[in-house]
């Protein structure tokens, strides 16, 4: 149960409503409505983040997936699960995502295996070796790698906000992409 | 030594030079700019949060502080330790704030302990207890709550690029608060 009441949609400005009537009523947006002042620009990042060109969908739903795992956060996970089957992910693929199940047997990537290991250290020991740096960097160059950073920011970011409200997973609405 | 090319302003598209010059020309922007088709929804999402007139400018570097201290971040705490004191933080207060429990100790409002609590128990156990979080909820209202927690969550997830990327300390420039005052 929802340690917050939900803002209600209608009675939200025009730029919070548009936003909605693209993304989808989720719960978690009715939630951040509650903060008018900083929902806009906090929606702007995200549309960027959704729309970016720089990753397939495959590769955007791994990374929030394997983040929202990490931080122990069934909102994100539950709407990212069917964003990843239909960007192409496999459910042995999701499995050995959120499982750390052998990522090489369920057909990821090699590229999409650096970038797991990347995340995973990233974001449980809050640092990155040198050679992990190296080799992820290596993989993506400088501007995907730092996109990357900044998905596994934002969802990080959110999952904290998610799991201290503890929101309910929505029943119905989608967000969509 | 921060491990990637800095963008220079020159090299920006328009929004994202005069969003990276009106905060200062700090070298986390120069980093993070490398990530051009999302730079400006992020620093648009920055903006938001730092003239947001709801949370009084104490109360969010004590946050900032406090998180900086618990994701191990240099960066943001050589920013803020001497951003923090325009806020109105003492020198006293910004040590025990990043510290393991010095925070315990000192005099902080209720609403600042409540809050420092939170942030705290959020960031080392992932969650927070009801009792907590009903207590901060209680006193700053809903608005303020998810602006608390939205500061928690964008300095929790910039701290993460910034030990990504092993961004530099400046030297000397620092980010300006709106509403502080020198």
């Amino acid at each position: 149960m929802s340690r917050m009441p939900l803002t209600t949609v209608d009675q939200q400005s025009e730029p919070i409503r548009e936003f909605m009537a693209r993304r989808g009523e989720l719960n978690l947006f009715r939630l951040l409505a509650h903060a008018p002042a900083v929902f806009g620009g906090w929606a702007q990042m995200i549309d960027q983040i959704l729309d970016s060109p720089t990753f397939t969908p495959r590769m955007r739903e791994l990374i929030i997936l394997r983040v929202a795992h990490l931080q122990g956060t069934p909102y994100e996970l539950s709407q990212h699960m069917e964003l990843a089957r239909s960007a192409g992910l496999t459910e042995r693929q999701i499995d050995a995502i959120i499982d750390a199940g052998d990522h090489e047997a369920a057909g990821l990537s090699q590229t999409e295996r650096v970038v797991l290991d990347a995340v995973t250290e990233l974001c449980t020991t809050r640092h990155l070796r040198e050679e992990s740096f190296a080799t992820v960097h290596a993989a993506l160059g400088d501007e995907a790698l730092t996109e990357l950073l900044m998905i596994v920011s934002c969802y990080y970011g959110l999952a904290l906000v998610l799991n201290a409200v503890e929101l309910d997973i929505d029943t119905t609405s989608r967000l969509q992409v | 030594m921060t491990r990637i090319a800095y963008r220079r302003p020159e090299q920006m598209t328009e929004r994202a030079r005069e969003l990276t010059l009106e905060r200062g020309n700090l070298n986390v922007y120069r980093a993070v700019a490398n990530a051009e088709k999302v730079y400006t929804g992020w620093m648009e999402a920055g903006s938001a949060a730092l003239n947001s007139p709801v949370l009084p400018v104490r109360l969010r570097e004590l946050v900032v502080l406090r998180t900086a201290y618990l994701m191990d971040c240099r960066y943001e705490l050589g920013q803020h330790n001497d951003i923090a004191p325009t806020a109105g933080v003492t020198g006293h207060e910004i040590k025990a704030l990043t510290s393991e429990s010095g925070w315990e100790q000192i005099d902080l409002s209720d609403t600042e302990r409540a809050v420092v609590g939170l942030t705290s128990e959020l960031l080392t156990t992932r969650s927070v207890s009801a009792a907590l979080f009903d207590e901060v909820h209680k006193v700053l209202g809903s608005e303020a709550t998810i602006e608390v927690l939205m500061v928690i969550g964008r300095y929790a997830g910039l701290a993460l690029m910034l030990n990504a990327l092993d961004v530099d300390l400046d030297e000397s420039d620092r980010l300006t608060l709106p509403g502080a005052s020198r």
